[in-house]
């Protein structure tokens, strides 16, 4: 590497060397049966100069070509935009601030022992419904990462991650339930039983299909549909949004904007969640950083480059979408802080109102208006304190920014969501419902 | 490439049911404006391949960067393959090809200048920028692609075929206190340069429609007799239906096959949906799919009866019917699964103003922020939408979003247009993680009855 960066900075100003090195091998069961076994095995490199104060990038999958990766970022930087950082210098992390991300046992999990997890999921489903259908996912990650600049900055880490992803589906004339759950850890210490019984709860409640009126109504949204209502605050709060005022928040740091019970955090220093690492992919270390607490707005997140614009610091926030994309604000894991009303509670509390578990169009429309309209894919209706059936055709729609403003109670027990979010049970007072008559 | 990959099967014939080598070499070249600035501009060379075999019905699929040791790659994929298979393999005939497919570009984009290609995008987005006051920001992006995919199995087969993609997409954002509004316009072509050079107009449009959505009202929540423009119409035929036709949802699944049973009655006699990857150069187009099968043109729906679906080898085999040359792979990452290619709905016969008439109060919904389908329910973003009142488009109303049960709004398909359109976006399709997939759609315009729309 060392050699490359060499090589690279006889032609520019400063240079930095992003290396991936990975492998991924996922057991798929298609209709309750062990389908395929896939190998990925990937590498490449991206090279990232200053060159005369502007940026340059290129990245390649190839060996022998190296001069010509310079020769691009050369040509790009022409072009780039104004570097408004230097690469960092060498920081270190202290023995106390180590952050366990490795774990040798997934390393070392046999593609047998994985059929083996996925067939157990498969049966425990089957057992509760012999009609059920299951498509089952179990993955195994390994990735191996290096980084250096002309500044002496540098670090590498492996890191491991395991997940057990299932999706089950029930058809009953033209009426198709689907249910999907995953768990995802850096640490072999999933638990098949945590996945499959949150599934034969909802397929117990989904039994019975049950209409709604439409208008204003308690909503409840589980911890995995709680990206509905966070989404548009984490498009909002990144400081690239915040810089060109695309953001609705950006002038509303430090003001109180939601609910006492909001409190959010980014922190990519927490032991075997996916989002973390030592630092972040341009070098600046991961950390803690308090996005919103008890309502009030108190940071954006930043990498280098946006932090540079804004004249602020990096949070610790440059994140890759992959080898081909520049560093870019990224949330590395998010925490929402718990409230302190179980799930159970605030459904005895409801008199008329749903449950929301799944939607369609996550992401879909615009989202940094805060405005979000969903078809609830899996949701339940709760009447006089009791959960009665499943809700079908039936959509929501609001602006989390408002929405997050009218928040009854957050549940007492989050959950891990992807392997990186952290979202308790959502309870809003009052959300608009459309149904079908 | 060739003898690489024949020295790599050979010997191997013996040890496995079917293997096929697929390798790809492309070149990326990305140019990002965001507001008044060039936000990122970068060139990537990637090089890749995968190793498929089939054992006993079971599947063992290996993908690299490194070529070095090919033989052990396939001798892996044979391995994990053997886990797994316990029954008989079965995989539709498909007569070996060998063919090698260039494909020629008047104004081929790798000549054009990384400073021609800069410059012109600038352009684009002083357009927006400078179109309106209210134009807050926006984002202009511009990727070439030229990807060559090699593909050989163990029954014969060697193609090789270059496949360009040029995609351009604008969204201008537009802002007045706390309302903010985007609206986007995008092109993608299989085709050369020169088409980039004339969509100055799709510029001034995504701008001009940001601007009009800040004055929009929210939709009133509800059902309504729609009216889809030939994007949403094309967005909707492929996401609603065009998934639930691709077979491998349903070769294995009892249940699932039952309600998609050809003969079955979807729409009305006017409903005709084809999907057809043998039209010359459309994004969803090419000679031979990642299998090796010669595309053609598939009916799915005719005279309103399901009459067809989409396949790969192995799902035509177990559903006893041919092969359509819809197994598709993103790249060489990806195993090749049943894909849509170019999926449209048929003309019609009434005008447009005919489609309108007589609606008491609905909503004409124009092109598309995004769709997603769960087998029977699906949910798409209007991109702009009107009111219509009595009969006349009134005025404009903002996220809307339509959602509903595919078999009952395909037979609510009250009207279908006379005003087909091919649309070809610089987005694509997502399955199982591979996307985004180019491919194309279109549709005349369409009337619905009883379609739920998400509202405040």
């Amino acid at each position: 590497m060392e050699k490359f960066l060499q090589q690279a900075c006889k032609k520019v100003d400063s240079a930095e060397l992003f290396k991936v090195k990975s492998k991924t091998i996922p057991v798929n069961f298609e209709v309750n049966k062990l389908k395929s076994i896939d190998i990925s095995e990937s590498e490449g490199k991206a090279l990232r100069v200053i060159n005369k104060g502007r940026i340059g990038f290129s990245s390649s999958t190839g060996y022998e070509d190296f001069n010509l990766m310079v020769e691009k970022a050369v040509a790009t930087s022409e072009f780039g935009s104004e570097a408004s950082f230097n690469f960092p210098e060498e920081a270190k992390r202290s023995e106390k601030e180590k952050i366990n991300i490795h774990d040798k046992k997934v390393v070392d999990k046999s593609i047998e022992e994985m059929v083996k997890v996925g067939e157990e999921i498969v049966k425990r489903l089957k057992n509760f419904s012999r009609k059920l259908r299951c498509d089952v996912t179990i993955l195994k990650d390994y990735s191996e990462i290096e980084y250096l600049n002309s500044q002496g900055g540098n670090f590498s880490y492996n890191k491991t991650a395991i997940a057990y992803s299932v999706m089950v589906q029930k058809i009953k004339k033209q009426d198709m339930l689907m249910i999907y759950s995953s768990l995802e850890s850096g640490k072999d210490n999933l638990d098949v039983e945590e996945l499959t019984s949150e599934i034969i709860e909802n397929l117990e409640w989904g039994e019975k299909i049950v209409p709604v009126e439409s208008g204003k109504m308690p909503v409840i949204f589980t911890p995995k549909a709680a990206l509905v209502l966070i989404l548009p605050i984490i498009s909002g709060l990144n400081g690239k949004m915040v810089l060109k005022k695309i953001s609705p928040l950006a002038a509303q740091k430090n003001k109180k904007l939601w609910s006492d019970l909001l409190t959010l955090y980014s922190d990519g220093t927490i032991d075997f969640a996916a989002g973390s690492a030592p630092f972040d992919d341009e070098g600046v270390k991961m950390k803690r950083v308090p996005l919103v607490e008890k309502g009030e707005i108190k940071n954006f997140y930043y990498d280098l480059q946006t932090a540079g614009m804004a004249g602020v610091e990096s949070t610790g926030s440059g994140l890759r979408a992959g080898l081909q994309s520049e560093p870019v604000p990224g949330i590395s894991n998010l925490v929402m802080e718990e409230g302190k009303i179980s799930f159970k509670e605030m459904i005895k509390d409801i008199s008329e109102g749903i449950i929301i578990d799944q939607v369609l169009g996550l992401g879909q429309g615009n989202i940094i208006s805060g405005a979000f309209s969903n078809n609830v894919q899996l949701g339940f209706k709760i009447e006089n304190g009791n959960i009665v059936g499943r809700v079908k055709d039936v959509m929501i729609a609001g602006n989390a920014i408002e929405e997050l403003k009218n928040i009854a109670a957050l549940g007492n027990k989050a959950k891990w969501i992807e392997g990186k979010f952290k979202f308790p049970h959502i309870y809003l007072k009052s959300l608009s419902v459309s149904a079908k008559k | 490439m060739r003898k690489i990959f024949e020295k790599a099967l050979k010997n191997k014939k013996n040890s496995a049911d079917y293997i096929e080598i697929r390798a790809e070499k492309k070149e990326t070249t990305t140019i990002h404006f965001q507001g008044e600035k060039l936000e990122k501009i970068s060139c990537s060379q990637q090089v890749g391949g995968n190793v498929r075999a089939l054992v006993k019905g079971g599947w063992g699929f290996v993908s690299f960067n490194q070529f070095d040791d090919l033989e052990d790659k396939v001798r892996e994929a044979i391995e994990v393959a053997s886990l797994i298979g316990k029954e008989e393999s079965k995989l539709a005939m498909a007569l070996p090809v060998v063919e090698i497919i260039n494909q020629g570009l008047d104004k081929d984009f790798r000549q054009i200048s990384l400073r021609e290609k800069k410059k012109l995008m600038e352009n684009y987005n002083n357009i927006i920028m400078k179109s309106n006051p209210l134009i807050q920001s926006s984002n202009v992006i511009y990727t070439d692609r030229f990807s060559t995919i090699y593909f050989a199995n163990s029954e014969g087969s060697y193609i090789e075929q270059q496949k360009p993609f040029l995609s351009a997409r604008f969204t201008a954002i537009a802002r007045e206190g706390d309302n903010v509004q985007m609206a986007s316009e995008s092109v993608g072509t299989t085709k050369d340069f020169g088409i980039m050079e004339r969509i100055s107009t799709k510029a001034q449009k995504a701008a001009f429609r940001a601007v009009n959505l800040l004055k929009a009202q929210s939709v009133e929540g509800g059902e309504y007799t729609v009216i889809l423009d030939q994007t949403l119409g094309g967005v909707f035929i492929h996401e609603a239906f065009g998934h639930l036709s691709e077979a491998d949802f349903l070769y294995e699944d009892e249940r699932m096959s039952g309600l998609m049973k050809l003969g079955k009655k979807f729409g009305s006699p006017k409903l005709n949906v084809v999907d057809d990857g043998s039209i010359p150069d459309l994004l969803g187009s090419a000679k031979y799919d990642d299998e090796g099968v010669r595309t053609k043109k598939n009916y799915l729906i005719k005279d309103g009866t399901l009459v067809g679906r989409l396949h790969s080898r192995e799902t035509a085999a177990k559903m006893n019917e041919e092969p359509t040359g819809n197994a598709r792979a993103l790249n060489y990452r990806f195993k090749p699964i049943v894909r849509m290619t170019n999926t449209y709905i048929e003309n019609g016969n009434v005008p447009f103003k005919d489609l309108l008439s007589g609606i008491k109060r609905g909503i004409y919904a124009k092109d598309c922020y995004g769709g997603m389908t769960t087998f029977e329910m699906f949910t798409f973003s209007a991109g702009e939408g009107f009111m219509i009142r009595d009969g006349e488009i009134a005025e404009p109303v903002k996220d809307v979003v339509l959602s509903g049960n595919l078999f009952s709004t395909l037979l609510n398909i009250e009207g279908v247009g006379n005003d087909l359109k091919m649309i070809e976006s610089g987005g694509g399709c997502g399955k199982a993680g591979q996307n985004p997939l180019p491919v194309s759609f279109g549709s005349p315009h369409l009337r619905i009855k009883k379609v739920v729309v998400g509202g405040r």
